[in-house]
């Protein structure tokens, strides 16, 4: 069943266009990746799901029905800059949250209680934000947004500014929630942790939807063209002709191959330059890799674009 | 509805908790009292002493020495107080006698030279020789713009007839009967037609409404735009619009602010009411006149406050929307605060001739309604169809201003660029 579900959907600010004729489906107890770059119209996209602003054209159906105030409340909403009121304790504002969600404040006051004795804040229930490190408020406005125990939840960048172990901690909590059949969208730059957790995706460039399917579907339209090489020795022999990027880390390199060209031939000429090879395999392109493509690829329509609306 | 209940409560709890609500609620009155004294104060102190050089050509030997004792401050209840206003300037009279030929001009020059440099309190008090025959004294001083002359201008009239008097053959405790001084008793004329004793205080009565007026919509006007800023710039608006309508939001910040001031209003109108009825008899006893503050006059503070401060908010609150921090704030407040801060420079007129139809026109005006209509209600008591009728005009702006504000607020919160031109703020009045 599809939680959500977006049908054309335009939303323009005068001439500008924020999002353009934008359609994917949300499958409950799934968790979605919506990517994209700064400006692509990402958060005007969140925005018409969360009833922020209503699209001038299309649809934004969510849990079947059209869009609108009585649906809020199934939805918890973490943007991306947040903040929480400075002169209010931890749980007082916790419990306002719960009460604009139409929470009654008994309820609100045990949810917030409950959440954060989860993330390991229950000391801090009675100061105020400006005495709480940056993750521990990040951590408060994750409870902010599921202290009415909603069934889907939106989060715009979660994990930025956190330490690894917050992000941990967060990162079990939503894999629990998704246990519990709440459907997760995921708004982000990081693409190792859509990897990780998303099913499905769309990416999005210049208001445009330009990917999307299942993450699996995805990667394999791409096809098994990234080789992973570990290797010792001069790099020489990896030249454009065979070669369209080459990203060296640490341990070793991912080298995405020219359309049609043959990975074997790789093999071949780093033996014949006397290179030690300790690894070599072939596989799908990382969502990176498929990210950038995507985004460089499709600059040059959007120029085109414009030149057309001019 | 229950979700901006919430929101009342929020705006409600957050701000009566504070430490600033308690003090400003017990000390704004205080400070108050102290500014409406002060000028008083000041005015005495600033008077302090003037000597004057008396250059006495009446020939008459006992005139000098009668307006000295009409100057000199004497107990109260005396009954040598010839004049028991209180004395700004308390003048130190030196007598000169000057022949009734001299020229009075040289002997001022020489006198002024004398000193070496030109003395700045250098005064002169000249009595003609013909002073009974209706010769006019003159006083000639750097400052003529002194208060006090008039206290000196009494007690030499009533020196020469007393010894006009003398002359004509009436002694001493006559003399004293005939020259008492007539004070004009100030009353009050009420709705009903009524005499009300005012004390003398109507003037203070009156600005200390106007000022908490001004202060009260002022500042609580100020808190709403803080509180839209605070929301907007720590990004709290998404949250909450993501659960309430953006109007919903404005309302309850609007109801919950409001509800603050009405509070700390409550607190000093109960405490004035208590005062003027329980107070004002304990203080009688002991002699001291309170102002007495009619309940009428307070209920009209009240309205005229919710009213104003609802204008005023709603204003603060577009310019909150429209800008992304307190420093552009600054800039962008000006056309509002102006607007209250207008009546402040202008009430002086209005004061002058509450009456007129200038002052009638100014309050009837809904910006400066809530404190010139308020300083009118205090003076004097205007026909109640023009306090009712600039109510009404006030009611229509305020509902236009919500309307205004609701479209703007709506899309100013989560607009995150820069300030919005005016012809920006109108294409956001468009959109849907």
């Amino acid at each position: 069943m599809n939680v959500i579900e977006l049908k054309n959907a335009t939303k323009r600010f005068n001439e500008f266009v924020a999002v353009r004729d934008l359609s994917f489906t949300v499958r409950q107890g799934s968790v979605f990746g919506l990517l994209g770059p700064n400006g692509a119209g990402k958060t005007t996209s969140i925005r018409m799901i969360v009833n922020i602003t209503a699209p001038d054209d299309g649809e934004v159906l969510v849990m079947g029905r059209h869009m609108s105030a009585d649906l809020q409340p199934h939805i918890g909403y973490l943007p991306e800059e947040r903040g929480l009121y400075k002169k209010m304790t931890i749980h007082d504002q916790l419990v306002f949250f719960g009460n604009i969600k139409g929470l009654d404040s008994r309820t609100a006051a045990r949810h917030a209680d409950e959440w954060l004795a989860r993330l390991e804040l229950s000391d801090w229930r009675g100061k105020k934000p400006p005495d709480l490190s940056k993750g521990m408020q990040q951590k408060v406005q994750f409870i902010a947004t599921v202290i009415h125990d909603p069934d889907i939840l939106i989060l715009d960048e979660p994990f930025s500014g956190l330490d690894p172990v917050s992000v941990n901690v967060l990162k079990q909590a939503i894999t629990d929630l998704k246990k519990q059949g709440k459907t997760v969208i995921f708004s982000t730059h990081q693409m190792e942790q859509v990897e990780q957790m998303c099913d499905d995706i769309c990416l999005i460039n210049h208001a445009t939807k330009v990917l999307g399917g299942s993450l699996k579907e995805v990667k394999g339209r791409y096809g098994r063209n990234t080789v992973i090489l570990d290797y010792a020795g001069p790099d020489d022999f990896l030249t454009p002709d065979l070669v369209k990027r080459h990203n060296r880390n640490a341990s070793y390199s991912e080298i995405l191959l020219q359309d049609g060209a043959d990975a074997q031939e790789i093999l071949r000429r780093a033996v014949a330059a006397g290179v030690r090879i300790n690894r070599f395999e072939l596989v799908e392109p990382s969502l990176n890799e498929i990210f950038i493509e995507c985004v460089t690829g499709t600059k040059a329509l959007a120029s085109q674009r414009v030149e057309v609306g001019a | 509805m229950k979700k901006v209940w919430a929101i009342i409560k929020r705006e409600y709890i957050v701000r009566v908790r504070t430490r600033a609500f308690v003090i400003s609620t017990i000390a704004s009155p205080l400070l108050l009292l102290a500014l409406a004294l002060l000028p008083g104060l000041l005015a005495a102190r600033g008077g302090g002493e003037r000597h004057v050089t008396v250059l006495d050509q009446s020939g008459d030997p006992q005139l000098f020495d009668l307006i000295k004792n009409r100057l000199e401050p004497h107990d109260a209840g005396s009954d040598e107080a010839g004049d028991n206003q209180p004395q700004l300037t308390r003048y130190v009279l030196e007598r000169r006698i000057v022949q009734a030929d001299e020229d009075i001009q040289k002997v001022i020059n020489n006198d002024y030279t004398a000193g070496g440099k030109a003395d700045q309190d250098k005064a002169y008090l000249i009595l003609p020789a013909g002073i009974f025959d209706g010769a006019k004294p003159e006083y000639r001083s750097k400052n003529t713009s002194d208060f006090g002359i008039r206290s000196l201008e009494s007690a030499i009239s009533q020196a020469v007839t007393a010894r006009k008097l003398e002359r004509a053959g009436l002694t001493g405790d006559k003399i004293k009967d005939f020259t008492r001084r007539v004070e004009l008793d100030t009353k009050k004329l009420t709705a009903e037609g009524g005499a009300q004793d005012d004390g003398g205080m109507g003037f203070i009565i009156a600005f200390v409404m106007l000022f908490f007026m001004y202060m009260t919509v002022l500042f609580y006007g100020l808190f709403m735009m803080r509180g839209v800023i605070e929301e907007k710039q720590s990004r709290i608006v998404e949250i909450v619009v993501s659960s309430v309508k953006p109007f919903e939001m404005m309302m309850g910040k609007l109801i919950g602010i409001g509800l603050v001031a009405l509070t700390q209003i409550g607190i000093w109108v109960t405490s004035v009411a208590l005062l003027s009825t329980i107070g004002l008899s304990i203080f009688a006893a002991r002699g001291v006149s309170l102002p007495h503050i009619p309940m009428s006059m307070l209920i009209f503070f009240v309205l005229f406050f919710v009213l104003g401060y609802f204008l005023f908010a709603t204003l603060y609150a577009i310019v909150g929307a429209t800008v992304g921090s307190e420093e552009e704030a600054q800039q962008a407040q000006f056309p509002v605060t102006i607007l209250v801060v207008i009546p402040m420079m202008i009430f002086t007129t209005v004061m002058a001739n509450p009456n007129g139809p200038l002052a009638v026109t100014l309050s009837m005006i809904p910006f400066f309604a809530p404190t010139l209509m308020m300083l009118r209600i205090a003076v004097i008591n205007p026909p109640l169809w023009q306090v009712l009728l600039s109510m009404a005009i006030m009611v229509v702006t305020i509902v236009g201003a919500v309307w205004l504000a609701a479209k703007i607020y709506r899309v100013g919160i989560l607009m995150y660029g820069k300030r919005p031109s005016l012809a920006e703020l109108g294409r956001w009045l468009r959109y849907s």
